[in-house]
């Protein structure tokens, strides 16, 4: 069975694993243990003690907070219970004329503001740009992911999750 | 040699046989256990490597066979063998997405009494290009072959190209301007148009006087009967080594596992629940010639995807949302669906053990009837179905990608494919003759971002995981322009931690003719057509053609002064316009104008992909490299990134560590001090929402997607807390 280092896991999750070591593990067979580790990295990543459950974005992670289950930024900040939609508590920067798109595609052709707007959904606290929606005005914020944390963990992982008072 | 059948074939009564089987026992053809393969996995294993093996050379064989640069530069082909049901066991590299689509071919000619007429012997040839029957679009011309066996139906060899002319209302093969079935070009409706493996005279005939480069076709049928008959044989010889129950009980085997490997993967790799995302696309051609007008002449798209993974590693895509299809060319049929997906999972999950048909089975797609996924009309066309496709299954490699994130296979995460509009073109050639072709070095579009590093620059096109553009020399031995500029267009990737891959650009002039009709397709007007992912940007892709008419290019050439050989980087006046004097245009959407002649310049510019992450995140010193490299500009550096270059001795751009935490800091201030809660952000929305004071295009969007979608209206409703129907006036 394949398996990496935590080392390695930890290169390969920050882009720094060189690429032709990047390269064999993207062409071998995978490694089964891969979640733990993976978890591991990032736990040691944050600055925070609350257990990673279930990385969702590049830092976003639903983890066991007490008795609750949140969305929690890699800075600390919780954007509440998982199974809610993180944005509806993030902030945002719409750009929606030709000043602010400018900003962002300086050299190319605009799509138009009365079409479609750049959405930037953002931690408050630690500013950091979490998601990025193109969309029509009007259209409803996406709900990204609803996992299926309970069945991973007892059906796909074997590992059933203790069993939380709040937060499902 | 001919082997003629002993009795009838009843392979119909098979395929419902067959079918009534994986409905019993959920698994392919009732193969409930691989007895084979556990018998002796070294053999089984081995069998299937072979089977790859014989797909593979009879492709290379065959490209060298075609005259289409689409075939032999860019490698627009894809071979498969198939059951006697019609379920690929096999298939070689190239466009894969139609793997599936000759699977339906087979099973609609065999659902249709083939057998009794015009009957299914050896030595036959099938052709289609009939996207409800089973393809994605007119220019995908499929061609199948039985393989006999002491009496049997043992299998099909199949093999399609992607045809650079297919006789439309406009020159090329993707016939932007199609509206209805009837102006998108020369149908074969899944005929047989040879025997005794040869070609029919009268069929090469109709293909000689219905296109408008008849060698590109005819000569790509030729390729596709020598690859047919070459797996053909193979398969034969095989069978006499191993024996024919042999044969037949493997090759089920094959697929039943390729099924499980599916599922095994999903479990593997991903995490189950529900995903979702959207894109959406924009087409502007009011006051164009030539489109009759038979719809609205300026629509907007949305494409909503909901992905479920299911507990037990099933794929379940649902396009419920969606638009209605339209009198255009980018409706698209089940068939293309079903290729889209097969494509998108052969380059995402089955990178390795037994790519066949059984990977499809493990998924399943709700196409709701009556939208462009699934129209209630045959005689809407799909010429251009990529247009809408491409987003589309852009949006599910970002949907697999956050399920890799979540998983932990980082590598695997891949912000996706983009359109990459392609330039079609006839009329008079620079020898004077008539001719017709669409350009492929749209193949190489760029990349999405990954999770861990840039994307691809000009090397990556879905619907063919060996994109190529082909060599320009190539290309211009077969058309009347001539290359003066081709060059990567500097931020076209999006921007992000990872940047999107960076497009290239072509700029041309118009030589040797009087008469060169140009017409593009699948570029997305006022929308992207493509997204980011985990904060990267999508990447720019609403760009507009530039060209002029009747330039000085020839008298600047013989005064030796400098010319222009891309747009350059100032959005509101282009090089062209710098360099070069004559009539200048910038046209919006689908590029369809009068002809152009010899002294004219041209430019086109592809795609590149959606960038991942957060942009002050990016890495300053690779960013360096990119500015002295033309994928970024220092401009876009500092601006979007927050990356502060210094030039070293040479003028060469090298980071500033410490400027560049100091500005970051700022930027990030900037960013927090500007943004405001999502909900505040709502409550001043709403009103806007609840006035429907909304762009026409927008707001027939929603009336459309409105009436189609239950789910929809209720999601809207909720969400803005308004009567969606009301609101939008619906009934
Ligand atoms: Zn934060």
């Amino acid at each position: 069975m394949t398996s990496y280092s935590k080392e390695v896991i930890a290169d390969l999750v920050a882009g720094t694993l060189p690429w032709p070591q990047t390269r064999r593990v993207m062409s071998a067979y995978k490694d089964d243990d891969r979640f733990f580790k993976y978890v591991s990295v990032l736990q040691d990543r944050v600055g925070w003690s609350d257990p990673i459950l279930l990385p969702v974005g590049d830092h976003l992670f639903i983890c066991q907070s007490g008795e609750e289950r949140v969305t929690k930024c890699e800075c600390g900040h919780s954007f509440g219970d998982y199974r809610r939609n993180w944005k509806l508590k993030a902030a945002i920067i719409v750009r929606d004329n030709e000043e602010l798109l400018r900003e962002i595609y300086p050299n190319s052709d605009l799509p138009d503001p009365e079409w479609m707007e750049i959405r930037e959904f953002i931690c408050p606290k630690c500013g950091t740009l979490h998601e990025v929606e193109a969309a029509a005005p009007g259209y409803p914020i996406v709900h990204d992911f609803e996992p299926d944390l309970e069945g991973f963990y007892r059906d796909w992982l074997g590992k059933p999750l203790e069993p939380s008072s709040k937060g499902g | 040699m001919l082997d003629k059948p002993a009795s009838a074939l009843r392979i119909r009564e098979r395929l419902i046989e067959s079918e009534r089987l994986m409905d019993e026992t959920g698994c392919y053809d009732g193969i409930t256990e691989l007895k084979l393969r556990n018998q002796d996995p070294l053999k089984f294993e081995t069998l299937h490597t072979k089977l790859r093996a014989y797909c593979v050379s009879a492709r290379e064989m065959a490209r060298r066979i075609s005259a289409s640069p689409g075939v032999r530069e860019v490698g627009e082909m894809v071979v498969a063998i198939y059951t006697p049901e019609g379920d690929a066991i096999a298939l070689s590299n190239g466009i894969m997405v139609h793997v599936h689509t000759m699977s339906r071919f087979i099973k609609w000619m065999i659902r249709n009494g083939y057998e009794e007429n015009p009957q299914i012997r050896d030595g036959d040839v099938f052709a289609n290009n009939d996207a409800f029957i089973g393809t994605v679009q007119v220019p995908d011309v499929m061609d199948v072959m039985p393989i006999f066996h002491s009496g049997r139906l043992v299998g099909w060899a199949g093999a399609v190209c992607h045809e650079l002319e297919a006789g439309g209302i406009t020159p090329g093969g993707d016939v932007a301007l199609a509206q209805e079935r009837f102006t998108e070009g020369l149908f074969v409706c899944a005929e047989k148009v040879g025997e005794n493996d040869e070609l029919r005279r009268d069929y090469v005939i109709r293909c000689e006087r219905n296109l408008r480069m008849p060698i590109y076709w005819v000569l790509d049928e030729k390729a596709k009967v020598a690859s047919c008959i070459d797996m053909r044989e193979s398969v034969k010889a095989l069978i006499d080594e191993i024996g024919l129950d042999y044969w037949m009980q493997v090759s089920k085997e094959f697929i039943e596992e390729g099924r499980r490997a599916q599922l095994a993967r999903t479990r593997q790799l991903t995490v189950p629940g529900i995903y979702r995302g959207h894109t959406f696309y924009g087409h502007v051609t009011a006051g164009k010639p030539g489109y009759q007008p038979l719809g609205d002449p300026d629509w907007l798209y949305n494409i909503p995807i909901e992905m479920e993974i299911t507990a037990d590693g099933k794929i379940v895509m649902d396009f419920e949302g969606t638009q209605p299809w339209g009198y255009h060319s980018m409706n698209c049929t089940p068939a293309g669906m079903d290729g889209g997906m097969f494509v998108t999972l052969t380059q995402h999950m089955n990178f390795e053990g037994l790519v066949n048909d059984g990977a499809w089975m493990a998924t399943e797609l709700k196409l709701p009837t009556g939208t462009w996924t699934n129209p209630d009309n045959e005689m809407v066309a799909t010429a251009t179905s990529w247009a809408l496709l491409l987003p589309a299954y852009g949006v599910f490699q970002r949907l697999l990608s956050r399920s890799f994130i979540a998983r932990g296979f980082v590598e695997e995460a891949f912000v996706g494919q983009v359109n990459s509009p392609m330039i079609e073109m006839g009329g008079q050639s620079q020898y004077g003759t008539p001719f017709g072709m669409a350009h492929f070095e749209c193949a190489a579009a760029g990349s999405g971002a990954l999770a861990i590093k840039d994307g691809l620059d000009t090397a990556y096109v879905g619907w063919n995981p060996e994109s190529d553009m082909g060599n320009i020399e190539i290309w211009e031995q077969n058309m009347p322009m001539l290359y003066i500029g081709r060059s990567i267009v500097p931020n076209s990737g999006g921007a992000g931690k990872y940047r999107g891959g960076c497009s290239f650009l072509s700029t041309w002039l118009v030589s040797k003719t009087d008469h060169l009709r140009l017409v593009t397709s699948e570029h997305s007007s006022r929308v992207f057509d493509n997204g980011g992912l985990c904060g990267g940007y999508p990447a720019p892709t609403c760009q507009k053609h530039r060209a002029v008419r009747d330039s000085n290019i020839f008298d600047l050439a013989e005064n030796r002064a400098p010319l222009a050989h891309h747009t350059g980087t100032n959005p509101y006046r282009s090089e062209l316009e710098v360099r070069l004097e004559g009539e200048h245009v910038t046209l919006e959407g689908p590029y369809i104008t009068a002809p152009h002649k010899t002294g004219d310049v041209f430019t086109h510019s592809y795609n590149g992909g959606g960038g991942y992450g957060d942009v002050l995140e990016r890495d300053p010193v690779k960013t360096a490299w990119d500015v002295e490299n033309g994928f970024l500009t220092w401009e876009a550096a500092e601006g979007i990134f927050g990356i502060v270059l210094d030039e070293d001795e040479e003028g060469f751009p090298v980071a500033n560590l410490e400027a560049t935490k100091r500005h970051r800091a700022g930027m990030r201030a900037k960013r927090l001090a500007r943004a405001k809660p999502v909900s505040e952000w709502m409550a001043k929305e709403r009103e806007r929402v609840t006035a429907a004071d909304f762009a026409p295009e927008v707001k027939k969007m929603y009336a459309s997607a409105i009436r189609l979608s239950p789910r929809f209206t209720k999601d809207f409703s909720t969400f803005w807390d308004v009567d969606a129907k009301s609101t939008f006036g619906v009934e």
